[in-house]
């Protein structure tokens, strides 16, 4: 657990670090080719050009550079936003709890589901219905996010008219109370957040028939049945626990697959979290705002992984030994 | 056991076929098969495409938003350029890139990973780190601030897929040169005079292909995936129109999902990347079970 922790650490400083030297290294930099002599759009002016430069602090050394990006980012200090002109940390703290509404209730779905039919499937194996989610799942989580996206968007959207077609709420809505609002959310939560769920459950649901179908030859399921335990029991507490080191730890990894699929589900549903933030940002080349998104994301990311190791070592405490 | 007529009929039918064809597709059982399968037809499309396309997918060859007909079978977009073409000579792109960083992420993991299990020590744990870190991170965000910074060319793009795929790779071949130098037969082999081409050919390359194959398959169908992705986001390379791109152009659209368009603009490359991506996986599990039996799904 403790080289887990010092691996978080270790990656941490790793992106924080690649945040600071990519613009640097590569090209594309709109600051750079006001800087490059070769460029089209260089300033002439060396007095401007210095301006600039120490506007910007790029006169200074690399290592003090470095030292005062640390500095600053450590301090929640991301640097200002060059579309909107507002601080980049305001920007992510606003577009953060979409997308961790949108990936959180599409993990929790997407986890009953996986759960449920992952363990009915396991106990009708090879029947019709195993093999019609099998290969479901198998379908659904190889699709493109956008593109199982778009089809729901097509059917419940515009040919049903079920669920509004774009945004995180009703623009300029105004609540009688609570509960419309709350289901005015929902509403707009529904298609994002299905679209993920079924991105997610594939995978999830062959783990658990899998780990099920592990158990059932096994002898302690033989004396439990033996025993006359009803069917329930023996699949909750027998089959289904030996699933859940497995699932927890699938579950808590499983977190960056979640957060880039919503990235692009955002994108498609214009949903105002995360991706919303960085498609609008990639178009205006904001690249601060990237920037900023690549860290959150990455601690996210980070973050779900600690969790799972801790998580899988205090269930498993034969993990804990190496 | 007595031979009964249907197996003997089955055997006298199919003379010709090579062992070998057969015991692969036993070995890669149903799944292996069917992505084996889908992926020779993509890259069948994909070296035809210029026989196979009615039209240069750059061409104005009709009007703009036609409708399906005889002379387009997908009808056109919106700047009249024949949907079908566009669709058959994206094949290229999407195999192109994935062939590309495929190849890169394995080489590069082959040299990585050989060097670390080699080398042992302090470069073998630098490496390790290495590798550990960067499968830590996360890769689309990465990605999508490096493309905007780099710009996307196709080759740079599988330059930069081959760049975050390796790690995978390296791991794998790392596990595998210890055992091969625990096991000792290799060393055996050169003690009894072996040269290197016949012990690389006899005993490494048997070791390690089966992993370069699966290796490869794998990066291929994640390099699918996000160019699809990146091309979407409307990062991709503007000259060359892949499946992913096609669906963001054709999303710009104002008012697409309102009209029956869709069905011959959105939904073809949507299916496309999702069957290419599908072929991939299936021939990865395919493969999965090939390289390890006791891996073999219930």
């Amino acid at each position: 657990m403790k080289s887990r922790f010092a691996l978080t650490l270790l990656s941490l400083w790793a992106v924080l670090t690649l945040n600071f030297l990519l613009p640097r290294w590569l090209p594309g930099d709109p600051l750079a080719a006001l800087l490059d002599p070769d460029s089209s759009s260089y300033v002439y002016n060396a007095e401007v050009r210095g301006a600039l430069e120490a506007y910007y602090g790029l006169d200074r050394p690399l290592g003090e550079q470095y030292a005062g990006y640390l500095t600053g980012a450590l301090s929640g200090d991301l640097g200002r936003s060059i579309r909107l002109n507002q601080p980049v940390t305001d920007l992510l703290r606003e577009h953060l709890p979409w997308t961790l509404l949108l990936t959180l209730s599409a993990l929790i779905a997407a986890s009953l589901l996986g759960v449920i039919a992952g363990s009915e499937a396991a106990w009708r194996r090879r029947s019709p219905v195993d093999r019609a989610l099998v290969v479901v799942s198998v379908v659904a989580s190889n699709a493109p996010v956008f593109f199982t996206g778009m089809i729901l968007l097509i059917l419940f959207g515009v040919e049903l008219r079920w669920l509004p077609l774009a945004g995180g709420r009703t623009p300029f809505a105004r609540y009688d109370n609570t509960l419309a609002q709350v289901r005015d959310y929902g509403a707009h939560l529904l298609l994002p957040a299905l679209t993920l769920t079924l991105a997610l459950v594939g995978s999830k649901f062959l783990l658990v028939r899998n780990s099920v179908i592990g158990v059932l030859g096994e002898d302690f399921m033989l004396v439990a049945r033996a025993k006359g335990l009803p069917p329930r029991r023996l699949k909750r507490n027998h089959a289904l626990r030996n699933a859940i080191v497995p699932f927890v730890h699938h579950l808590a990894a499983h977190a960056a697959f979640a957060i880039t699929g919503a990235l692009f589900i955002e994108t498609l549903f214009q949903y105002p979290g995360m991706g919303r933030l960085i498609f609008e940002s990639v178009v205006a080349r904001d690249y601060p705002v990237i920037q900023g998104v690549f860290l959150v994301v990455s601690v996210l990311v980070l973050g779900a992984n600690l969790l799972a190791d801790w998580l899988t070592a205090r269930l498993d405490p034969r993990t804990q030994e190496n | 056991m007595q031979i009964t007529l249907p197996q003997a009929a089955r055997a006298v039918r199919r003379p010709h076929a090579p062992a070998a064809i057969r015991r692969l597709a036993a070995s890669l059982g149903g799944e292996g098969v069917i992505g084996l399968a889908l992926l020779g037809a993509f890259a069948i499309v994909g070296i035809a495409a210029p026989l196979l396309a009615p039209y240069d997918p750059a061409d104005f060859s009709g009007a703009p938003l036609e409708r399906p007909s005889a002379g387009h079978r997908l009808g056109t977009n919106d700047v009249g350029q024949d949907i079908l073409s566009e669709l058959i000579v994206g094949a290229r792109i999407s195999l192109a890139v994935a062939i590309g960083a495929a190849g890169g992420a394995v080489l590069l993991g082959l040299l990585v990973g050989g060097v670390a299990g080699y080398a042992g020590g302090w470069l073998d744990t630098a490496l390790m780190r290495l590798v550990d870190v960067m499968m830590a991170l996360p890769q689309l965000p990465l990605l999508i601030l490096v493309t905007a910074l780099l710009g996307a060319g196709l080759g740079q793009m599988a330059l930069v897929f081959a760049a975050l795929f390796w790690p995978g790779m390296a791991r794998v071949i790392r596990a595998q040169v210890l055992s091969l130098r625990r096991r000792g037969y290799v060393a055996q082999a050169r003690s009894f005079g072996a040269g290197p081409v016949y012990i690389l050919r006899r005993h490494i390359l048997p070791a390690i292909g089966p992993l370069i194959v699966f290796g490869l398959v794998t990066a291929a169908g994640r390099a699918v995936v996000f160019e699809a992705g990146l091309a979407f986001l409307g990062l991709g390379d503007p000259t060359a129109k892949s499946w992913g791109l096609m669906m963001r152009y054709a999303l710009n659209l104002p008012g697409l999902l309102l009209t029956d368009r869709w069905l011959w603009w959105l939904l073809p490359p949507g299916l496309c990347i999702t069957l290419l991506i599908l072929a991939l996986n299936l021939l990865g599990i395919g493969l999965e079970n090939h390289l390890d039996p006791r891996l073999k799904r219930p």
